[in-house]
């Protein structure tokens, strides 16, 4: 039985939902605690490594960096010309420095950026993030974002 | 409602697709979360046949490096490799790669079959569905989630669960009250989260923060032209010959597997190559490169395509990740999937029939005769794919809901999720059926026991409910079994 009241009816399933995870939680722990107890190993088991071997944090770290930039940047710049810098950014990222990668990543970078921003902002028309470079046409309907 | 533009358009999913498929770390969801954008300027008719072009595609393109370089390109392929690349090192790699092709092409059209076939039973027995059916066959759905998360059981349920709790956050409909989001965030989160940054969030972006932490490694060994066709032994059709029982017992298991919730393409590729070595004359003989195996691997993945939209356009729920991202697609045309789909939408059922059948075709024939170019994709460096891959995203989340910055830090949020969910082994493919199917699973909830004043006992009262009850108890049982079963074979 449950009370249904019309000021709180927003609460009855999270709740729910709430006390099934924290069901479930205990029963992951407790069966993962016993199996490992059974194999003669402690019941809580030393915390793993959380990151690969080897792992690559700088193209981790600077994947995430780059993006909240992107983000946070798009809409105050404009797309197309932030879009160019953090593509780029990103392509020097994951392909390093030398000559022939940067001249490709410099390609890459306006090819792609400006593509995506005529095909989607203007022959779709589809809204995109714009910002101070952003260009409106007014007397021809278009904005190139 | 078909022409020259969609096949074309068509053709464009096909190839795209195939491109995501074939580079390893690159799946078919990624390719139609990429190319949802394009999407919001086609009618639904259009876009269907891009989306079900890269969903084909995306699903078909997995064996080239799996053949090739014994590295599956999409998770589905992991059985491919068993035989494809013993094959290819003995100088038949063009044979396996177009007795894959042919498999690939008669699953999808299995498949299509069962889809046409079974669909409109299954909308027909919904549409007798009450609140207390609905909301119990959702639960049967995160149920069945459970049963096969493999030797991962509460973890599977456990993800579903939370997947139901975070489609919550925001306001309930019906008394307009906000519930599980901080007050200064209430004006952007209205209707909670959105779908599909969501989506893309877990799986395009979770996946590039993985390849960026493996270093981005793209080096890919060519492939010596004798491995691709030195041998003597050429592609025919008979080499199909006594495979038929093969053929449609794989389609048919990886239908099936498709039709389940949040059960991804390796499930299904590997339960049907462990029946076809269960039912094969040679057992010893799988594994070292016979038409068999890779048979009984690309017929059952092609096999999900149609199989996932079944539950898809019959119930509401989606049988994959690639299937839930075209909910959204179907919501951002105002059409509703459930069981009303095919009375109310006559013509776009018949589309998607058409749009999957041309879509297999064109896959055939793109990769099929041409294979010695279109095998040369996995050359491709995804390094400089990925940077493009978030730009293309940024602009999906973005135009979700006409422009709003919050949908792209969803997005990022989201990605993070996904990473740390795959180092935690929390499936997120579970988490997102239980986040498509939350809120519904809390309407229909509210709405059974309101009209019995809050009595549960209305859950156990109907005849129809019984038999989804019984369903749920199977599932759970088999999950427990099985479960102990797989924990007991890792020991």
């Amino acid at each position: 039985m449950i009370n249904v009241v019309y000021s709180s009816e927003h609460w009855i399933m999270p709740t729910i939902v709430i006390g099934i995870l924290v069901i479930l939680l205990a029963a992951i722990i407790i069966t993962e605690g016993l199996a490992r107890k059974k194999k003669g190993e402690a019941f809580f088991k030393k915390a793993g490594k959380f990151f690969i071997d080897k792992a690559d944090f700088v193209k981790l770290f600077g994947t995430l960096v780059l993006f909240i930039a992107y983000i946070a940047l798009v809409d105050v710049i404009g797309f197309t010309v932030t879009s160019i810098v953090f593509v780029f950014l990103f392509n020097l990222l994951y392909t390093g420095f030398s000559k022939k990668a940067v001249i490709m990543s410099v390609v890459i970078s306006v090819v792609a950026s400006l593509t995506i921003s005529v095909l989607f902002g203007i022959v779709f028309n589809i809204t995109l993030p714009s910002g101070m470079l952003s260009l409106t046409f007014t007397d021809l309907g278009i904005t190139f974002y | 409602m078909i022409g020259i533009s969609q096949v074309l358009i068509a053709l464009l999913g096909v190839v795209a697709g195939l491109v995501f498929g074939a580079i390893p770390g690159m799946t078919a969801t990624m390719a139609v979360a990429v190319f949802l954008p394009l999407t919001y300027a086609y009618d639904l008719n259009t876009a269907l046949y891009l989306l079900l072009g890269l969903y084909v595609g995306g699903i078909s393109g997995g064996l080239i490096p799996a053949i090739l370089i014994n590295i599956p390109g999409t998770p589905s392929s992991i059985t491919t490799t068993f035989d494809g690349y013993p094959m290819a090192k003995r100088g038949e790699g063009e044979r396996a790669l177009k007795i894959g092709i042919v498999s690939s092409f008669i699953g999808g059209i299995i498949s299509l079959i069962c889809l046409w076939l079974f669909t409109p039973m299954l909308s027909a027995a919904a549409l007798k569905f009450s609140a207390v059916e609905k909301f119990l066959i959702i639960l049967f759905a995160l149920t069945v989630i459970a049963a096969l998360s493999k030797g991962q059981m509460l973890r599977g349920v456990f993800a579903g669960f939370f997947g139901v709790l975070v489609s919550l956050a925001g306001m309930f409909s019906v008394n307009n009250g906000y519930r599980l989001v901080p007050s200064f965030l209430e004006s952007k989160m209205q209707d909670g989260f959105q779908l599909l940054p969501v989506l893309i969030g877990l799986f395009a972006i979770a996946q590039i923060f993985e390849e960026a932490e493996e270093g981005m490694r793209f080096k890919i060994e060519k492939v010596k032209d004798d491995e691709m066709d030195g041998s003597k032994t050429h592609f025919s059709f008979k080499d199909f010959k006594g495979q038929g029982i093969n053929v449609i017992r794989s389609a048919l298991i990886g239908t099936f597997m498709g039709v389940l919730p949040g059960v991804g393409g390796s499930a299904a590729s590997i339960l049907s190559y462990a029946q076809a070595k269960n039912f094969s004359k040679h057992p010893e003989l799988l594994g070292t490169g016979v038409t068999e195996g890779l048979v009984a691997s690309e017929t059952s993945n092609n096999g999900l395509t149609g199989g996932a939209l079944i539950p898809l356009l019959s119930l509401g729920i989606p049988g994959d990740s690639t299937t839930a991202v075209l909910i959204s697609a179907f919501m951002l045309q105002g059409v509703q999937v459930g069981p009303l789909f095919i009375t109310q939408n006559p013509v776009t059922w018949n589309t998607i029939l058409i749009a999957l059948l041309v879509c297999n075709v064109l896959m055939f024939v793109c990769m099929f005769y041409p294979i010695k170019w279109i095998s040369k994709i996995i050359y491709i460096p995804g390094q400089r794919l990925y940077p493009v891959i978030i730009m293309i995203c940024l602009v999906g989340a973005y135009a979700t809901k006409n422009g709003r910055m919050f949908d792209v830090w969803t997005l990022l949020v989201f990605g993070v999720v996904g990473y740390i969910f795959g180092k935690i082994k929390i499936p997120a493919s579970c988490f997102l059926i239980g986040f498509i199917l939350g809120k519904d699973l809390e309407n229909y909830f509210i709405q059974a026991i309101s009209a019995q004043k809050g009595s549960l006992m209305v859950f156990f009262t109907r005849p129809i409910g019984w038999v989804i009850w019984l369903m749920i108890f199977a599932s759970i049982a088999y999950a427990i079994y099985d479960n102990n079963k797989s924990k007991k074979q890792t020991n």
